[in-house]
């Protein structure tokens, strides 16, 4: 039904959408654009419309700006450093989730819950957890390092906050790439694989030489759409480190909340956001352009 | 033979592992919510008599006032727990019923144009951060700062992308003849939306409305930037739990499992689609 659609079906499918869109979102980017040419800081008492244009002031202090730059490089190792370990994890889970055995149901439907926990709640339990008093230091380091786990204070030096930003990162979207690559090799037709035994192929000549190249199209995507979630991080360094010690933990995210809404400078805020974005909006358009207008499924 | 065995043996051994590694920090949390006051800094797992105290600290905060150093008055989670539900549901109705609009015409006929389709994926690709200053800065001028009509729009316009995804997919199952033989019956397109597609796709609806419920459910920074008051959410009020009664250990324990109970729900209903969820229908 390709045909010329009905005039109705036009306005039904445009005018809903398009309304919502430009109430909330493209007006407010438009402004984007022009706030961050501007010096505003609503604390000086004028309204965004009566502010100085700035030039290209708010970029140049961008680049010399080296806490933007710190937290840029240090979200971007943290996106690196999640997104490798879940990939290996959630592979090799799936790998082995994928034949039969005993227990198979309930073990699919613990493993994947961390996904539908809320982020803040992540937070809260591993905040929990990482407690000078809690399990991690009390129970499971102190058959390691005995008593020397007391010594442990996991937000008070910016590695051990790293690491357990990275944690709980892990811990709640390992799933997600489990999930895909899970249902990924369940599609793998059985006969391609059962052909192979027949043929001699070992276990591990069969993952590498079919199973994976047969998935490696959903490799792309769920590494992609993790790396561009992991990129958001922001409740779980909010919630759990609040950035520090000092500004060891900062993400991205964090420092430009903390300069729009902590230190009043929006039209800054703006300019730094909109560096990310268009670096980001590239990214993402190849990677639209490449997933759906190539059409690449399975 | 004992190859397999080896291997059946590995199996078991990476799955317990990786339960134990999923189980063990949430399990922390729950026995810590029914905890009393004296065990919240002892290390083990389960209370030696177990208390709904924290529970009703959660929802009475006037009695937490010079316990574990606590010195700020949190607010009760009533307010934010109804809050939550309220922005939470309606702006997943409105994202369901704009994306099933959305999504017929895409599956149908290929419009709307490509610009808002991929402006709705961008927005959900995009870190909430990079966009949030604008629509606070905007929403200060409409007067929309701390309602729940701001929030309500906003979280529907950055999840509406599931809502035509989703349904999108389900749409295209729908056979087009169907709605042909409909239409030569002398139904109007519209009557064909809605008596012959819609009722087909009723289980899609369901799908895409809980995983949009879920997601905007977990949503932090936008309701932390634009509400102050009277409009907080759910995970507002847990950031600011967190922050202003840093050793109730207790309390914090018991909202993590008060703001996960319908998530968990949700999530045992939908498990089978989020995969396509998740993809925005790019993985089946």
């Amino acid at each position: 039904m390709r045909s010329k659609p009905p005039k109705v079906i036009v306005y039904l499918a445009n005018i809903p959408l398009n309304i919502l869109l430009y109430a909330t979102l493209i007006i407010p980017f438009a402004l984007m654009i022009y706030l961050a040419f501007l010096s505003w800081n609503p604390a000086a008492g004028v309204d965004w419309w009566q502010a100085p244009f700035a030039g290209l002031n708010n970029f140049s202090r961008a680049l010399q700006d080296s806490r933007f730059l710190a937290a840029l490089g240090r979200t971007t190792a943290f996106v690196i450093i999640v997104v490798s370990i879940e990939f290996v994890l959630g592979l090799v889970l799936a790998y082995f989730m994928i034949e039969e055995f005993k227990g198979k149901k309930i073990s699919l439907s613990l493993i994947i819950y961390p996904l539908m926990l809320p982020w803040v709640v992540v937070a809260l339990i591993f905040y929990l957890f990482f407690q000078d008093y809690g399990p991690m230091n009390n129970i499971f380091l102190k058959i390691i390092l005995g008593d020397a786990a007391q010594n442990i204070h996991w937000f008070l030096s910016s590695t051990t906050a790293f690491i357990s930003l990275v944690i709980a990162d892990i811990w709640q979207w390992t799933p997600f790439i489990f999930l895909i690559m899970y249902s990924g090799l369940s599609a793998v037709s059985k006969r391609l694989i059962e052909a192979a035994q027949v043929l001699g192929a070992s276990t591990r000549t069969i993952f590498w030489k079919i199973q994976l190249p047969l998935i490696r199209p959903l490799v792309l995507i769920a590494v992609v759409l993790r790396a561009l979630e992991a990129f958001k991080v922001f409740d779980i360094a909010y919630v759990m480190t609040g950035g520090g010690p000092g500004t060891s933990t900062e993400t991205l995210s964090l420092y430009i909340y903390r300069v729009a809404i902590e230190y009043h400078d929006i039209s800054y805020a703006a300019a730094l956001s909109l560096i990310v974005l268009v670096i980001l909006a590239i990214i993402i358009r190849t990677f639209i352009w490449y997933s759906f207008e190539r059409g690449v499924r399975t | 033979m004992t190859k397999r065995i080896i291997s059946k043996f590995l199996r078991y051994i990476v799955i317990i592992a990786f339960l134990a590694w999923i189980l063990i920090p949430v399990l922390w949390m729950f026995t810590l919510a029914f905890k009393s006051y004296p065990e919240w800094r002892v290390a083990y797992f389960f209370p030696k008599e177990p208390t709904i105290m924290n529970f009703i600290l959660v929802f009475e905060p006037k009695q937490i006032i010079g316990m574990m150093g606590a010195t700020a008055l949190v607010d009760p989670v009533t307010l934010p727990f109804i809050n939550s539900l309220l922005v939470v549901g309606a702006s997943t109705v409105l994202a369901v019923i704009i994306g099933f609009f959305t999504a017929y015409g895409a599956s149908r006929y290929n419009s709307p144009g490509p610009f808002s389709l991929f402006f709705t994926l961008l927005t959900r690709m995009l870190p909430p951060a990079t966009f949030v200053t604008p629509i606070m800065v905007y929403y200060a001028n409409l007067k929309l700062l701390d309602s729940h009509l701001g929030l309500i729009m906003l979280y529907s316009a950055v999840t509406v992308t599931y809502g035509i995804w989703i349904l999108k997919g389900f749409i295209d199952q729908v056979p087009v003849e169907w709605e042909q033989a409909a239409l030569l019956e002398g139904a109007t397109h519209i009557q064909v939306v809605f008596k012959v597609t819609l009722p087909i796709v009723k289980s899609g609806l369901v799908v895409s409305g809980l995983f949009i419920f879920l997601l905007n459910w977990a949503e932090l920074l936008f309701a932390l930037v634009l509400t102050n008051v009277q409009a907080v959410t759910l995970p507002v009020h847990i950031s600011k739990y967190v922050g202003a009664v840093g050793q109730l250990y207790g309390p914090q324990a018991a909202l993590g499992i008060l703001s996960s109970l319908i998530p968990v729900v949700i999530g045992y209903l939908i498990q089978k689609h989020l995969v396509t969820a998740f993809t925005f229908g790019m993985v089946r």
